[in-house]
């Protein structure tokens, strides 16, 4: 990672490389990778070096790879998981950790959802900022301006009256490394309970969603405005908080902390702040887990025919 | 404010109803800060303008920091090709920036009948709408009566809706007094 380099930091947005600046944190030396928010360059953020793998920092999509991407989203898709319990969370993982393909796995997965009902705020939230990080990254990929990068998109997820594409085999989207996708819902996880208790189970995806990412309503702009307002405190802070979590070992909480300007004098409530429980122990077991990955399962999927299944919920679940 | 630029006349009580549309989408003051030419060389070899071009070489008018500058052509606007093609443009405009930009040349004829007039009517608010909440950080809505939908969307043509669903509207809003204070 060198200057200038571009690169994607998981649910936040493109970032440029600045350099590597040595400091010191509580008496010890420490190397961080500082970059500089590609939409609002006022923003940057220091992480700690031996932290860039676990923060899930990854180089921008090639070309090539987003054309995969725009193939992917013009193809068909007809297997929406239905449970929205396991959606979100599925697809906070995927904004996190599915790389490009994941993110556009999102805004495909929801516009599908969408197109059968509306979804629910919270999800149309995830689904905005999913959109938002696509166009940002492909916009950066591919050297044009954001609101053409959104038309790019539209076009292939809803192509205008009579327009047909010549389309390749889309690229397989990563399996995510954390849990077994569940493909059924069981009885008691149905969906449309409400959203009360979203994102209160603690797993991977609460873990890294609580703590590193911004609560989800907070796109990277709302961040930008705050960056703005504060920058040199915006990047102190992310240093200090980055290298308090160093000691602790928590590299998906220290992710947390470029976004969260108000951590900084108070690392420890900021950590409680998501959650009551804060993922703290879960963060780390979570990324690593290698059990997990065997019971990994592509998943039969075709589990239930998409029309049919909405339509029974609302009229049965809806309060 | 929103300050609108017509780049080639617009009927006056076209754009009274723009600026009264674009007043109640937004809540923000809008004015008309003239007529402007469209740059000398702006028209590319296809007969249609460039609209990344055109908003970086249009007129500059007197504005203030978080002003929203609009400009109205009836040239035909085209887009650099996608990995998919050129997609159909009706508008374009600055994420998150100052500068959008709109073309009628895509709009049902403006006709002559009230009935038909006011579709036009609508449908040019509609697209000043969508163009302008861009430079508010909107993106693309799924809602087909949202103003934020892609502006191809099927079924437009009959309907214009010029209004943002709760969500867009919300997150406009939210980004319309951030930007006040
Ligand atoms: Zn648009
Ligand atoms: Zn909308």
């Amino acid at each position: 990672m060198k200057p200038g380099d571009r690169v994607v930091y998981p649910n936040q947005g493109v970032y440029r490389v600045v350099g590597v600046v040595e400091m010191d944190i509580g008496g010890k030396r420490q190397s961080f990778v500082r970059m500089q928010s590609e939409e609002n360059p006022a923003a940057t953020v220091s992480v700690p070096r031996e932290k860039v793998p676990a923060i899930g920092l990854r180089r921008v999509a090639t070309g090539e790879q987003m054309e995969g991407v725009f193939h992917y989203l013009a193809a068909q898709f007809d297997d929406p998981e239905l449970d929205w319990k396991v959606r979100h969370r599925d697809n906070a993982d995927r904004l996190i950790a599915g790389g490009v393909l994941g993110v556009a796995e999102v805004v495909k997965g929801l516009h599908s959802l969408s197109r059968i009902r509306p979804l629910p705020t919270k999800e149309r939230e995830q689904y905005d900022n999913a959109r938002h990080l696509l166009v940002h990254e492909i916009a950066v990929s591919l050297g044009v301006p954001a609101v053409l990068a959104e038309d790019y998109v539209d076009y292939a997820l809803m192509p205008p009256a009579g327009v047909k594409f010549d389309l390749k085999p889309p690229p397989t989207p990563v399996l995510l490394p954390s849990r077994p996708k569940k493909r059924r819902p069981v009885a008691e996880d149905e969906d449309d309970l409400g959203l009360s208790d979203l994102g209160i189970d603690i797993d991977l995806a609460g873990a890294l969603e609580g703590a590193a990412a911004l609560p989800e309503g907070d796109l990277p702009a709302a961040e930008g405005e705050e960056g703005e307002a504060a920058t040199p405190g915006a990047e102190a802070p992310a240093a200090e908080a980055g290298g308090d979590e160093a000691d602790e070992g928590e590299g998906d909480d220290a992710a947390a902390r470029p976004a969260k300007a108000a951590a900084k004098t108070q690392p420890k409530a900021a950590k409680a702040a998501p959650k009551e429980k804060a993922p703290a122990k879960a963060a780390k077991p979570a990324a690593k887990k290698p059990e997990k990955k065997a019971e990994k399962k592509p998943a039969p999927k075709k589990a239930t025919k998409p029309a049919a299944k909405p339509a029974a919920k609302r009229g049965g679940k809806k309060k | 404010m929103i300050r609108i630029v017509t780049l080639e006349r617009l009927d006056p009580t076209d754009l009274a109803f723009l600026t009264g549309t674009l007043y109640r989408a937004f809540g923000v003051g809008t004015e008309h800060a003239g007529d402007r030419h469209l740059p000398a060389d702006a028209e590319g070899k296809d007969g249609r303008v460039d609209a990344i071009r055109l908003l970086k070489d249009a007129p500059p008018v007197r504005s203030l920091p978080d002003d929203k500058v609009l400009y109205i052509t009836s040239a035909p606007l085209s887009l650099p090709k996608g990995p998919l093609g050129e997609p159909p443009c009706w508008g374009f405009a600055e994420f998150g920036g100052e500068r959008a930009v709109i073309s009628t040349s895509r709009l049902p004829a403006r006709g002559v009948t009230e009935a038909s007039i006011e579709t036009w009517r609508k449908r040019l608010a509609r697209e000043a709408i969508h163009a302008l909440g861009h430079t508010w950080d909107l993106h693309h809505c799924y809602d087909a009566r949202c103003a934020m939908h892609p502006s191809w969307s099927q079924g437009l043509a009959e309907r214009p809706e010029m209004e943002l669903c709760t969500f867009c509207r919300e997150k406009s809003e939210r980004k319309i007094r951030l930007a006040k204070t």
